[in-house]
């Protein structure tokens, strides 16, 4: 991931840059490097290919007309980038739901992604914490705020989605994800992962 | 309710990055988060807690159809050299002082000059037929846009940087003379200046058009759409000939 190495997070900072001014050569480099990362957090938040491709599409869009409002004093290129994306992909997750509550689709690819245990959010919650060398702090969560805080972030479900999914009241789901939150956020401070 | 209470605001960041904040409590928080910086401070300190969950999403390459279609919904057909039009040479930098004023300028130097743009004419074909022109909300000139009366593409050069908050798009609209409801144009660029794609010539699209104005949106809107919000910019549009 680009935010965990500074050298390229330096040229991304860069080529967004140059995309601020209209440098359309910039624009398919910062694409080349970054969409498939990018769309990997779209699927697995939307489960579906062609939706996760037309949020990409549009968080470009987003990009290359909003590059000059990009600041790297604020936040690494990677970051603004995967706020879009993560923000269309929930929008476009929530507009979909009254739409799919009316139409059932089986999607071959939303099978199979079920069906494959290396994409179970939890999974994801913990081979990010091993890629960025800071899988110290998983000990400090337990396993009920992992698994809230992965179908929030992986899945872009709200409180009361994951309490059906987990059986658990509400309130206690709620509680899981602040307090396992919390931990994160003091753990990822104290391993200097993220500054304060 | 005062958003901007330290526990709050650190609550409601916290849930509007992992996503669990949602419906109307979402919408409103994106206003509060455009409008004050102790809110996107808020936000980006929780991004990058939750950069780090990003790290172990399994990346998925995008089909080749999602490029070629992104260089074709953003630049339309390869852009040929297009020379600066003569308007934008007259009209820019200190000299445009009030920018209504450079309107009626461009269009006292048509009346008088008409062999200067004969001489235009030769060169790079008619000159700007509409041309508009937005202000801020305390009326500085911001956004200058023209387009040939035949042409389909729509010029706009910004006079001072729109303010765009990240993840939106600064969606420029046509308003007609007639009341009937504005209809998108195209997106403008946050500085500088481009081309907008129209879908019809201009003289189809801007005949019975009386304002230009420009609102935020989440992501450029499709024919039919109708503002998500108030218009941060807007202007007369004229015809010049």
């Amino acid at each position: 991931m680009a935010s965990a190495n500074p050298a390229r997070s330096d040229e991304l900072a860069r080529l967004l840059g140059r995309v601020a001014l209209q440098d359309r050569a910039a624009f398919e480099q910062v694409y080349r490097r970054t969409s498939d990362h990018l769309l990997g957090l779209a699927f697995g938040i939307l489960n579906r290919r062609d939706r996760a491709e037309d949020v990409l599409q549009e968080a470009f869009m987003n990009v290359w007309y909003g590059a000059a409002n990009y600041n790297p004093a604020i936040a690494a290129p990677m970051t603004w980038l995967i706020n879009i994306v993560r923000n269309k992909a929930i929008d476009k997750l929530r507009s979909g739901k009254t739409e799919r509550a009316t139409t059932v689709e089986l999607d071959d690819e939303a099978m199979n992604i079920a069906a494959d245990p290396a994409q179970a959010p939890q999974q994801l919650f913990a081979d990010s914490l091993v890629r960025t060398r800071i899988d110290g702090c998983m000990a400090g969560l337990a396993a009920a705020q992992r698994q809230a805080i992965a179908l929030a972030y992986y899945r872009g479900l709200v409180h009361t989605e994951i309490a059906e999914t987990l059986g658990a009241p509400l309130g206690t789901v709620k509680a899981w994800v602040r307090r396992g939150t919390d931990k994160l956020r003091d753990c990822l401070q104290a391993a200097g992962v993220s500054a304060a | 309710m005062n958003y901007l209470l330290p526990e709050r605001l650190d609550a409601l960041a916290r849930e509007y990055t992992i996503g669990t904040l949602h419906g109307g409590a979402r919408r409103r928080f994106e206003r509060v988060l455009r409008e004050h910086a102790a809110a996107a401070l808020a936000v980006g300190e929780w991004q990058r807690h939750f950069d780090t969950l990003a790290a172990g999403a399994k990346p998925l390459a995008p089909s080749a159809a999602l490029w070629s279609g992104l260089e074709q919904r953003l630049f339309g057909a390869p852009a040929a050299a297009r020379k600066a039009p003569w308007w934008q040479t007259l009209l820019s930098g200190p000299a445009l002082g009030g920018a209504l004023a450079g309107v009626l300028l461009a269009v006292v130097v048509l009346r008088q000059e008409p062999a200067w743009v004969g001489l235009e004419t030769a060169q790079e074909g008619l000159p700007a037929s509409y041309v508009g022109l937005l202000t801020d909300a305390s009326g500085k000139p911001t956004i200058l846009a023209s387009s040939r009366r035949h042409g389909r593409l729509l010029t706009v050069k910004l006079l001072q940087p729109v303010v765009v908050p990240p993840g939106r798009v600064a969606q420029l609209w046509a308003l007609p003379k007639d009341g009937s409801p504005a209809f998108p144009v195209g997106v403008v660029p946050a500085l500088g200046s481009g081309t907008i794609r129209l879908p019809e010539p201009s003289e189809k699209l801007f005949f019975n058009v009386a304002r230009l104005a420009v609102s935020i949106e989440p992501a450029p809107v499709a024919a039919g759409a109708k503002p998500s919000g108030e218009f941060v910019l807007s202007g007369h549009c004229v015809k010049l000939w």
